[in-house]
């Protein structure tokens, strides 16, 4: 067993040797696979990243949330946006939503609005939302310095404001904001808190660019309106989800005596539904990714297929003497394979090498987010060597079909 | 005894050996019925015309090729059924051959040329590389095991060959033309490693058209047309310098 070892690996340094001989002919039918092997591993890695970018976006939203608007889905008719704003979503939807629903763990009510903030001689555009203490907690609004506005500050529609970094270093620059006064529209305003930051969402919008005030304040002092924009909703579990949504929607339809299927007056985003819409976007992803490794596979397939029946043609007289010798046809069959195997399984390691190297150094030097991605590499590898044997099958049988003795005569 | 049942010195024992080649329309007949027995310990020269079917003979000898009829019986067993891969293994254990053209891979050195048939005689015993060694030793070329054929003469090159259809100790060393490619002075040192094999009990089975290497040998047969011209069996036919 350790002879018959010896003899293959014998065997495999002698194949190298007469494939070292053909250098050039032997880099340039890996070369394909190899291009190949590393270019899906760069796609597979950028694919990677913006799918965990996209996810990371829809986590932290929450799984667990429906968003209700008071008004129908924004519609893109050409390339104008048409929002038809409806005034029928009540803060006391959101207390009977909260009451009603057992699924429910809480709901808030919000309104926001595009607004111009002052300090000084600084302005800033930006946006205004306003909501409870729930609505904090659904959203994940946390302050970072100061505090967050408390209960009796929200009953008694008090102008306190907590800002976004980014809106804070708009209208203060370096300097701690907490404690000073700004203005929303014309409205005075005490900075009690800066949030966390939370970075850009999938549209581009800065969620840092923001005044986070009270509920009451915001629709008696600022916007002066009687209804909400938006009503949030949290799920006791994520699974529960879609069920939420039909309790959610039917307390809705009540208050609001809407019958079902008609027009109404409010649409309901479910947080699970995006994330599966996003999942499957990544799937098609990596479908055509696979499609696209398959291709880069055929392709390097091919060019080593084309090199070993060359190489075999060439290597007849070879053939034939090692026949004469006693190789037999099984063991000229094994010797192609194993060539063959070789030659992908190299092809397929300098490839895996390449694209690990462009990936690593794409995500440390670059802004891209790439996920460097080792399984594939794996997978990459193996199916390079199963392609090597495959390809190898032909070639071998070629070989292994000779006669000795014409084979000899061939040289 | 000779014409009788085989004997236990039988090496090669062929009766009506024939075999045609087709050529598009064509059909040739090489062998016309051959019939040929060599012993243990014998050097035979068969001797013939080019196109009389001597390389075609040694072939179907050393299990090359297959006869399209008559019956070959090597060291006593009757073969014409064997599988590829039986016959692959005969070749590899019991046969030694010696080309005319060499056959060796220009890519490696002379002991790795000599180590090829060991990588298929997986019974074999010892150490692979030092039975290369002392199958160049044997033929004087211990000081060229690390060179390649490109960088060898034609007669070293022929004694790397040998001492490949050496390196498995066979029960015959056939030879086609092994000085047909060499000068003089090489072919001369060639026809000595033969000679001397032969006086060691080796058994050769040796062809050529040449008169003076047929005459090293015990034994010359005629092909003619495909067909043995002088009986077998018989004597040889005295050499020209016995």
């Amino acid at each position: 067993m350790i002879r018959k070892q010896h003899r293959l690996r014998r065997n495999l340094v002698l194949s190298f040797q007469l494939l070292a001989a053909h250098r050039l002919r032997t880099a340039l039918s890996v070369s394909g696979l190899l291009t190949g092997v590393a270019a899906v591993l760069v796609m597979v890695a950028v694919g990677r990243g913006a799918e965990r970018r996209v996810l990371d976006r829809v986590l932290a939203m929450g799984t667990d949330l429906l968003v209700i608007s008071a008004a129908p889905a924004p519609r893109l008719t050409g390339r104008q946006r048409q929002v038809a704003t409806t005034t029928t979503l009540r803060t006391q939807d959101a207390t009977a939503i909260a009451l009603e629903s057992a699924l429910a763990l809480r709901a808030a009510p919000a309104v926001n609005a595009a607004i111009v903030a002052r300090h000084a001689d600084r302005n800033a555009n930006t946006s205004v939302l306003g909501t409870t203490q729930d609505g904090l907690r659904i959203r994940g609004v946390v302050a970072q310095t100061g505090r967050a506005f408390d209960e009796s500050e929200a009953r008694e529609q008090r102008r306190v404001a907590l800002l976004g970094p980014t809106l804070a270093h708009n209208l203060f620059g370096a300097t701690d904001p907490i404690g000073l006064e700004i203005r929303l529209g014309r409205v005075p305003f005490e900075v009690i808190g800066v949030l966390r930051p939370r970075g850009v969402d999938v549209g581009g919008t800065d969620l840092d660019n923001v005044a986070v005030i009270p509920l009451a304040t915001a629709m008696r002092r600022v916007l002066n309106i009687p209804y909400v924009h938006t009503l949030y909703v949290q799920a006791r579990s994520s699974r529960q989800l879609d069920a939420l949504e039909r309790e959610v929607r039917d307390i809705l339809l009540q208050r609001h005596h809407a019958r079902a299927g008609s027009v109404q007056p409010f649409t309901i985003r479910n947080q699970a539904v995006l994330l599966r819409t996003e999942r499957a976007a990544a799937q098609a992803m990596n479908r055509l990714i696979v499609g696209v490794a398959l291709l880069a596979l055929l392709v390097g397939g091919i060019g080593i297929l084309a090199v070993m029946l060359m190489s075999v043609r060439e290597r007849v007289h070879e053939i034939g003497l090692r026949r004469a010798l006693g190789a037999r046809q099984k063991d000229i069959q094994l010797q192609f394979l194993l060539e063959s195997a070789f030659l992908a399984t190299a092809g397929g390691t300098a490839g895996v090498i390449l694209g690990l190297l462009a990936a690593t150094a794409a995500s440390l030097l670059g802004p891209w987010n790439l996920i460097v991605p080792w399984n594939a590499a794996g997978l990459g590898l193996l199916c390079s060597s199963l392609l090597g044997l495959l390809i190898g099958v032909v070639p071998a049988a070629r070989a292994a079909r000779l006669q000795p003795v014409d084979a000899l005569r061939a040289g | 005894m000779r014409d009788g049942d085989y004997n236990a010195g039988s090496v090669i024992d062929v009766r009506g050996l024939s075999k045609s080649y087709r050529n598009g329309a064509v059909t040739a007949d090489v062998l016309k019925g051959v019939d040929l027995h060599v012993d243990a310990g014998e050097f035979v020269a068969i001797m013939g015309a080019s196109g009389s079917g001597k390389s075609t003979l040694l072939n179907l000898l050393g299990f090359l090729d297959r006869p399209d009829a008559g019956s070959y019986r090597f060291q006593g067993a009757d073969l014409s059924q064997a599988s590829d891969d039986t016959l692959s293994a005969l070749r590899n254990r019991k046969i030694g051959f010696v080309f005319q053209q060499f056959h060796l891979l220009q890519r490696v050195n002379a002991l790795r040329n000599v180590m090829l048939p060991l990588l298929y005689a997986e019974d074999a015993q010892g150490d692979d590389e030092v039975r290369a060694a002392s199958a160049l030793e044997a033929v004087g070329l211990s000081h060229r095991a690390h060179h390649r054929p490109g960088e060898l003469s034609g007669g070293e090159q022929q004694r790397v060959a040998i001492a490949r259809a050496l390196v498995n100790d066979p029960a015959v060393l056939l030879a086609d033309e092994p000085t047909g490619n060499l000068d003089a002075k090489s072919a001369g040192e060639i026809l000595d490693i033969f000679a001397r094999l032969h006086a060691a009990g080796r058994t050769i089975v040796l062809v050529t058209h040449d008169e003076q290497v047929a005459a090293r040998a015990d034994r010359t047969m005629r092909l003619v047309d495909g067909r043995i011209a002088s009986a077998p069996g018989t004597r040889p036919i005295s050499p020209a310098n016995p």
